[in-house]
C-alpha cells in the first residue's frame, strides 16, 4: 500500500515539473538597454531613509533606431540590490530569468512611458534596509512585459552605488515597556516566592 | 516494596506494558480508590488521579495538566517567534543566510543545558516553582527583542529565549506528582505534544500581529518589535497563573507539606551508568535527533522558505508553516497508537518496525518536500512529512519505557537532549550555509533522516529480538526478568531494591506480542533470588 501510494506521488510530482516548463519567462539578457538613466546620488553617497531624497532622470536612447520605441508602454523606476548586499543573502539573487529575479525589490514609481526626459523625486521611505544600491528602469510593453531597460550603473554593476542609512526600528518608547514588564515580571517572582517562603516558615512555627 | 519515592525515573514507575498509549482511566480493582479522599476526580492511594478528564478544570489534578502544557505552549510560541517574521527581521538588522541559521541552531542549543538542569531544580523547589522561574525568567529575554540591532545581539536573544524549553520537564515531572502510573504515558504524551503545537500556533500568531500592527501605523521595522510583546505577556501571565492556581502535590504545596517515611533515593551515579552503559539509550538519542529535531529545524526554516521559494505573503507563508507544528494535535498521539496496535500482534518488533517506517517516510517525503516545484505538492509533502516525523516522536516514547526501568527518567531526559542536539545539528550543516539553498537544506535532510533511522535495525532485546532477529531461546537470558534485574547488583538485590523491576519485568510480557501464552515459567518467581 506505501509502494502504491509513493507511486501515484512520483507521478504527480512528474506531472508538476512536465507542467512548469511549458510557461516561458522573459530573459534579462534578451531586454534591450535603450533607456539612459541617471540619478542625483553619487557614487559612495549615504543617504538617510525617511529623511533624504534622490532624483532619477531617464530618457529613450537616441542612439537606437527611431521605431525601436513604439511598443514602449509602462515604466517602472526601481531600487535594486548592488552585489556586496546579494552576497550571502539568496533571497535577493539575480536570475536571468526575470520571475525568478530578485535584484529589484524596491518600487519608485510606475509611470507611462514617454521618449523624452522624464524624471522624479523619490524620499528614500523607512521599510528600505540598509544596503548598498543602484537604480534599474524597466520598460513595459502592452501585454506588461519587459522589453527593455536602463540602469545607473555599468554591466559589472560596480559603478555610481550608493548606501542607504535605514532606520532601526527602535523606539525610546518601546525600550522603556520593555524594561518595566521585564522588571514586573521578575519582581512578582521575586515576592511570590518570598512571601511564600514566609507564609511556609510562620505556619512551621 | 521497592517503589524508591522520587529516585530519577520514579514517575514513570508503574508504566507496563499493559495499559495502551490511550489509556485514560485505570479501573478500581487494579489501583485501588482512596475512598477517604475529597477530590472531583477518583485517586489513588498518593491522591493522584486515576481518571484524565480532558475538559474538566478541576483542581487539582486537571488544573494542572492545563497549566502545565499551556505554560509549556507558550514557551514554544515565543522560541519559535522569529521564525515567520525572519524576511523583515533580516532586512532590519541586515542579516547574512549564516546569521539566520545560526540564529535558528542558538534557539535550540539553550534548552539542553536548561533542561538538564530543570531536573534538580524540580527536586528542590518543586515543578511548580520550576516551571515559574523558567518562563518568567525568560519573559526579560523575550522583551529584549526590541532592543536588539544587528546580528550577534539577535543570535544571543534567541539563545536566551530558547531556555523557556526547559518547561518541557515540568510538564512531565508535574504531571508525574498528579496522575498515576497507568495513565502517564497517555497524558505526559498528550501535555508534550499540545506543547509542541506552540511552535505550529506561532507561525499563525506572529505574521498576524504584525500584519495588525503595520496597520496600526507602525512602519515594518518598528511593527515586528512590537510583536515580541505578545508572547512576552503571555510569559507573564502563564507565569503568575502557575503560581497563584497551581501547587506541586495533590495535597498542597512542597514547602508546606511534610516529607512522609524513609525517602532512601537511588544512587544518581549509578542510574547514570545504567543509563550511558545501555547502547539502545544511545540509539535513541540519535533517533530522536531526527524524528524531534527536524521537527523543530523545520519550525525554524519552513516559513522563510514558503515566503522566498513560492513568492507568498508573510501571513500565507505563515499559515502554510502553521500547518506543519499543529499537526501534532494528532500525530504525535497517532505515532504511540500505531506503536501498541503492534505491539498487540508483534510485540517490541511490532514497536520497532512502526517506528522504522514512520520516520523513514517521514525522511522521504522530507526530500519530495526540496524537491517540489508547484505549491499545492510542496504544502502536500509538507503535511506527509509532517505526520511522519510527529509520528515517529510518539512511537519512540512507545519504546523508551522498556530500555531500562531503573535509568527511565535519565534515559528519557538524554533522548529529549537528543532531539534538540540533532536539530542544532541539521540547521548548522544544511541551512547555515549560502553554498546550500534551503531547497537543497531540505532534501539533504531528508536524506540524513533515512540514513539515521537505519541504526534501529540494531536495537535487539534479548527477550523479544529486534527487527531482523527473533528472541533468545535461552531460558534465562530470553526472558523479561534476567534484562531488567541485571541493572541490579547483588548487594542492591539483597536489599530488595530490584523488586520494582521484578514486577516490571512481569507486567512487560506483554511485549512478546501473540506468544505471551506460550511463554515458559521463568526461574524468577520467588522475591529473593540469591
Amino acid at each position: 500500500m506505501a509502494s502504491s501510494r509513493i507511486l501515484f506521488v512520483v507521478s504527480i510530482l512528474l506531472c508538476s515539473f512536465a507542467m512548469h516548463s511549458c510557461y516561458a519567462s522573459e530573459l534579462f539578457s534578451n531586454l534591450k538597454k535603450s533607456i539612459l538613466v541617471t540619478s542625483s546620488a553619487k557614487h559612495g553617497q549615504v543617504l538617510k531613509s525617511g529623511e533624504a531624497n534622490i532624483t532619477v532622470t531617464w530618457s529613450f536612447n537616441k542612439t537606437f533606431p527611431a521605431g525601436a520605441d513604439s511598443t514602449y508602454k509602462t515604466v517602472k523606476v526601481k531600487l535594486c540590490y548592488a552585489p556586496i548586499s546579494q552576497k550571502d543573502r539568496g533571497w535577493r539573487k539575480t536570475k536571468d530569468e526575470l520571475k525568478k529575479d530578485r535584484t529589484c525589490q524596491h518600487k519608485i514609481v510606475k509611470r507611462k512611458y514617454e521618449a523624452s526626459k522624464n524624471s522624479v523625486t523619490w524620499t528614500i521611505e523607512r521599510d528600505i534596509p540598509k544596503a548598498t544600491y543602484f537604480v534599474r528602469v524597466y520598460v513595459f510593453n502592452a501585454e506588461d512585459k519587459e522589453v527593455a531597460y536602463g540602469q545607473t550603473t555599468n554591466t559589472a554593476k560596480k559603478t555610481n552605488l550608493f548606501e542607504v542609512e535605514a532606520i532601526t526600528g527602535r523606539h525610546a518608547s518601546l525600550d522603556i515597556a520593555s524594561v518595566c514588564f521585564s522588571v514586573f515580571s521578575i519582581v512578582s517572582l521575586a515576592g511570590f516566592f518570598y512571601l511564600e517562603k514566609r507564609k511556609g516558615s510562620s505556619q512551621q512555627k | 516494596m521497592g517503589d524508591i519515592e522520587g529516585s530519577p525515573g520514579s514517575s514513570m514507575h508503574g508504566v507496563t506494558g499493559r495499559e495502551p498509549v490511550l489509556a485514560f482511566s485505570v479501573a478500581s480493582p487494579m489501583v485501588p480508590t482512596d475512598p477517604t479522599a475529597k477530590f472531583d476526580l477518583p485517586v489513588d492511594s498518593e491522591h493522584k488521579a486515576k481518571v484524565f478528564k480532558l475538559f474538566s478544570f478541576a483542581n487539582p489534578h486537571m488544573r494542572t495538566f492545563h497549566l502545565s502544557w499551556i505554560s509549556f505552549f507558550t514557551c514554544f510560541v515565543s522560541t519559535f517567534a522569529a521564525a515567520p517574521l525572519v524576511p523583515i527581521i533580516r532586512d532590519n538588522l541586515n542579516l547574512t543566510k549564516g546569521d539566520v541559521g545560526n540564529a535558528g541552531v542558538a534557539s535550540v542549543s539553550g534548552s539542553i543545558f536548561s533542561r538538564l538542569v530543570m531536573g534538580a531544580v524540580c527536586d528542590l523547589l518543586g515543578p511548580r516553582y520550576g516551571c515559574a522561574f523558567v518562563i518568567m525568567l525568560t519573559a526579560p529575554t523575550v522583551f529584549c527583542m526590541s532592543f536588539v540591532a544587528d546580528a550577534s545581539g539577535y543570535i544571543a536573544v534567541r539563545f536566551m529565549i530558547g531556555f523557556s524549553l526547559a518547561t518541557f520537564v515540568t510538564c512531565q515531572y508535574w504531571m508525574s506528582t498528579m496522575f498515576n502510573g497507568k495513565i502517564i504515558g497517555t497524558v505526559n504524551g498528550t501535555a508534550a505534544g499540545w506543547g509542541n503545537m506552540g511552535g505550529g500556533a506561532t507561525q499563525l500568531l506572529m505574521p498576524l500581529l504584525y500584519d495588525v500592527i503595520q496597520r496600526a501605523g507602525a512602519t515594518p521595522f518598528t511593527a515586528w518589535r512590537i510583536a515580541f510583546f505578545i508572547p512576552g505577556w503571555l510569559h507573564v501571565i502563564m507565569g503568575i497563573l502557575v503560581l497563584t492556581l497551581g501547587q506541586d502535590l495533590p495535597d498542597g504545596n512542597l514547602g508546606a507539606l511534610q516529607k512522609k517515611g524513609d525517602v532512601s533515593k537511588d544512587k544518581f551515579s549509578k542510574v547514570f551508568w545504567y543509563a550511558i552503559t545501555n547502547y539502545r539509550t544511545w540509539i535513541f538519542v540519535l533517533l530522536y535527533g531526527y524524528s524531534m529535531g527536524v521537527e523543530l529545524s523545520t519550525d525554524n526554516v519552513i516559513a522563510e522558505y514558503f515566503f522566498d521559494r513560492f513568492d507568498l505573503k508573510l501571513q500565507t507563508a505563515g499559515i502554510i508553516a502553521a500547518t506543519f507544528g499543529m499537526a501534532n494535535l494528532l500525530a504525535r498521539p497517532f505515532g504511540g497508537y500505531a506503536s501498541d496496535v503492534a505491539a498487540r500482534r508483534f510485540g517490541m518488533r511490532g514497536r520497532l518496525w512502526t517506528l522504522w517506517i514512520l520516520q523513514t517516510l517521514g525522511g522521504v517525503f522530507c526530500i519530495f518536500l526540496g524537491r517540489s516545484n508547484s505549491l499545492p505538492i510542496a504544502v502536500t509533502m509538507m503535511i506527509f512529512f509532517s505526520v511522519g516525523a510527529q509520528a515517529a516522536c510518539g512511537a519512540t516514547f512507545g519504546i523508551i519505557p522498556f530500555i531500562s526501568r531503573r535509568s527511565l527518567g535519565i534515559i528519557s531526559g538524554m533522548t529529549g537532549a537528543g532531539g534538540n542536539f540533532g536539530s542544532g545539528l541539521t540547521q548548522l550543516l544544511f541551512f547555515t550555509s549560502s553554498q546550500i539553498s534551503t531547497a537543497m537544506g531540505l532534501t539533504y535532510m531528508g536524506i540524513m533522516i533515512v540514513a539515521c533511522t537505519m541504526p534501529v535495525t540494531l536495537v535487539h532485546f534479548p527477550q523479544w529480538g529486534s527487527m531482523f532477529l527473533p528472541p533468545s531461546r535461552d531460558v534465562i537470558k530470553g526472558s523479561e526478568e534476567h534484562y531488567y534485574v541485571s541493572e541490579w547488583t547483588e548487594d542492591e538485590k539483597q536489599k530488595g531494591m530490584h523488586q520494582g523491576s521484578v514486577k516490571f519485568a512481569e507486567n512487560s510480557r506483554s511485549e512478546r506480542g501473540r506468544r505471551v501464552a506460550s511463554a515458559p515459567t521463568p526461574p524468577y518467581a520467588t522475591p529473593n533470588h540469591a
